[in-house]
């Protein structure tokens, strides 16, 4: 029994840790399946972790996410300008995205700053918001009836908004990249931008578009680290965790509905490797289980690269190049 | 007013003086300065402060020399990635491959204090093979996958950085833990001959020297060689270079090789020259730095030593501005960041030609 229990308890906490992955992976996968490679997505979520530390102390949860939308969408429409409109190398841009979004973290976590933060977001705010590291978690909102199914029940059932969210995203997201006129325009600019352009598709725009999704999403998705997973501020929380959201996109062969099995897949290893420290089981092997992600991405990334699965599969012909009409 | 419509033109141009693309730069720079004094004012901390404790590290001695030491890692992997973004080569894997110097570099010190092998007098050139090695090696596996199957490299590179220093955690919370520790994650103290500062009695000294003689390597190499010159057709221009007779895989596996061994020997002066021993999480992103530096050197290995300098002298600025106006050294991060897109911006603005008319 008490093993079942110990399953279960792994099996949720997948969900909990992988969310971080799903969400940002979703943002992603737009991105890239427009042809822009978003490597800022480290930068991007640590943002969005930070600006919810601040709001959610200052004014609860509600105004937390809409400010951490509004930032992300900042930072999505400051990549595409670099990258679409000034045509610069996409690398280059998402590095230097990542390096300024860590640095904005590690500024707005300062307890100097922040406290000047939520002064000014709200005067009246209590002493103890002013200092306290942590911030209140989302709660979590069971869902009756089907909270009781064994096992899913407490993966799918018994859960935070945000989670139930991401999961309705997935959906959403894959229906309109492969059902919806939109979704066709979105990669058929990623796949043959001169083509969709001569088809009377605005590749700009719907570049834009795209990285403005990316950039809310990432955003969120740092939100969710904080305020629906770990809701204790730790300078650099995300710790790469935007880097294997990269690197799940591929591993999901840019389909979002893939994208769910491959981010609870990741979180599940980090949640086994928590518990394994916990039972104090081989002090040695969590580092070598958390290589694991990255070693599959990059035995994926082989894999890929061999054209009959190539094909099948259909990795955006366009990616990381930018569009210019000359 | 508002009705007048404005015009922006915006024109490839077709030559690029050298004084333009120096004044482009010039501004850009003097224009993150302004940026950076925004974004900070904005958060409510002092920008002149900030930015004048940032410049007064360059105009005393001793911190000149440790703003040298710190630059030097990073210099010397910039040097790496000079090489390798000329060849096209997008390593965004410095950052491991300054891990698997380091790791390389502590194994020989340990050969030698556990089980005596190596003579002093050999133990620091030994360390420089190793780490040189290591460091090029762990490169060579994306070249590889590059070059054979066609996979890009930017994703391998930077997953095998986590790999890294992954390793490296493991290393020195298990095997390699000083026995005498009292279980602090830590490798034993480098002995003195294994150190930097034995040379004139500051590892800057030996640091500096180091990253000039592989500059005027790399610089010889890139210009001067038959090996030089295919790394740069490769990077000009794949179909070229096949058709060229140049051997791809060769020039990619020799190419990514040097690129990451000198990434490892930057690993080589954080454990030497810097800390004495190897720790987890000792370098702070230096090999992320150095892609910045390599940037705003415009891949010229003889402006990567002052570049690398002047970054060293951020994160030194760094800890002063942590100790004066008790600001996290994320401040300085926040300054490299702007500096890094300015010259992105920079480049655009050296690549067209944008006149704005009413």
């Amino acid at each position: 029994m008490a093993a079942v229990g110990w399953l279960e308890s792994i099996l949720a906490g997948a969900v909990q840790a992988g969310t971080v992955f799903l969400i940002a992976s979703l943002g992603e996968i737009y991105a890239e399946r427009s042809g822009v490679l978003n490597l800022g997505m480290e930068g991007m979520m640590i943002v969005g972790a930070a600006v919810s530390f601040i709001v959610t102390n200052a004014l609860g949860h509600g105004y937390a996410i809409l400010a951490v939308l509004l930032m992300g969408l900042a930072l999505g429409l400051g990549h595409a300008f670099l990258t679409v409109t000034l045509k610069l190398n996409q690398i280059v841009v998402g590095l230097a995205l990542t390096i300024l979004g860590l640095g904005l973290g590690g500024l707005l976590g300062n307890a100097e700053i922040r406290r000047r933060l939520i002064l000014a977001l709200n005067p009246a705010v209590e002493e103890r918001n002013l200092i306290v590291q942590e911030a209140a978690k989302l709660p979590d909102i069971p869902i009756p009836v089907l909270k009781d199914i064994p096992v899913l029940g407490g993966m799918f059932f018994q859960q935070n908004a945000l989670i139930y969210l991401s999961l309705v995203l997935t959906f959403v997201m894959w229906f309109i990249l492969f059902r919806t006129r939109f979704g066709l325009a979105l990669r058929s600019v990623g796949e043959n931008p001169a083509m969709a352009d001569a088809m009377g598709i605005n590749v700009f725009i719907t570049r834009y578009i795209a990285m403005a999704i990316c950039g809310m999403l990432g955003a969120l998705a740092g939100s969710y680290l904080f305020i629906g997973y770990q809701p204790f501020w730790v300078e650099g929380m995300t710790n790469g965790r935007g880097f294997i959201a990269l690197a799940l996109v591929i591993l999901a062969t840019w389909n979002p509905l893939r994208a769910v099995l491959a981010a609870y897949l990741f979180g599940g290893v980090e949640t086994l490797q928590f518990r394994l420290q916990l039972l104090g089981v081989a002090a040695q092997i969590p580092q070598f289980l958390l290589m694991l992600p990255y070693i599959v991405t990059i035995v994926t990334l082989t894999l890929l690269s061999l054209e009959s699965v190539r094909k099948r599969i259909g990795v955006p012909a366009a990616l990381g190049i930018p569009y210019s009409r000359e | 007013m508002l009705g007048t419509a404005v015009k922006i033109r915006v024109e490839r141009r077709l030559e690029l003086p050298r004084r333009t693309s120096a004044a482009i730069s010039g501004l850009l720079i003097l224009l993150s300065f302004v940026v950076a004094s925004a974004v900070f004012e904005l958060l409510g901390v002092n920008s002149v402060r900030t930015l004048s404790t940032i410049v007064s590290v360059f105009l005393s001695p001793t911190s000149l020399l440790q703003a040298v030491i710190r630059g030097m890692p990073i210099g010397l992997a910039a040097l790496g990635l000079s090489l390798a973004f000329r060849m096209n080569f997008w390593n965004i894997g410095a950052e491991g491959q300054l891990y698997m110097g380091m790791f390389a570099a502590t194994g020989v010190v340990l050969l030698h204090a556990y089980y005596g092998a190596i003579p002093e007098q050999l133990l620091f050139t030994t360390m420089i093979l190793a780490s040189f090695v290591s460091g090029g090696l762990y490169c060579t596996l994306p070249g590889y996958l590059k070059a054979k199957l066609g996979v890009n490299e930017i994703l391998p590179t930077l997953m095998l950085n986590y790999v890294a220093i992954l390793f490296v955690d493991f290393l020195v919370y298990g095997p390699w833990r000083d026995p005498k520790g009292f279980s602090f994650p830590l490798s034993i103290t480098f002995p003195d001959y294994a150190r930097m500062d034995g040379f004139l009695g500051n590892a800057s000294y030996l640091g500096l020297t180091m990253a000039l003689v592989v500059a005027a390597i790399v610089y010889v190499l890139m210009n001067w060689t038959t090996i030089g010159f295919e790394m740069r057709v490769v990077g000009q221009n794949v179909d070229a270079a096949k058709y060229g007779g140049i051997n791809l895989l060769r020039t990619t596996l020799i190419g990514s090789f040097l690129a990451g061994g000198l990434a490892g020997v930057g690993g080589l002066i954080i454990v030497s020259g810097l800390i004495g021993r190897l720790r987890p999480r000792a370098s702070p992103g230096y090999g992320y730095t150095a892609i910045i530096v390599a940037f705003l050197a415009g891949l010229n290995p003889w402006l990567i030593v002052p570049a690398s300098i002047f970054f060293g002298g951020l994160l030194v600025a760094g800890e002063a501005i942590q100790a004066a106006l008790n600001l996290p050294v994320a401040a300085v991060q926040v300054f490299q960041a702007i500096i890094f897109i300015m010259i992105i911006v920079a480049e655009f603005f050296k690549r067209y030609r944008v006149t704005i008319r009413r």
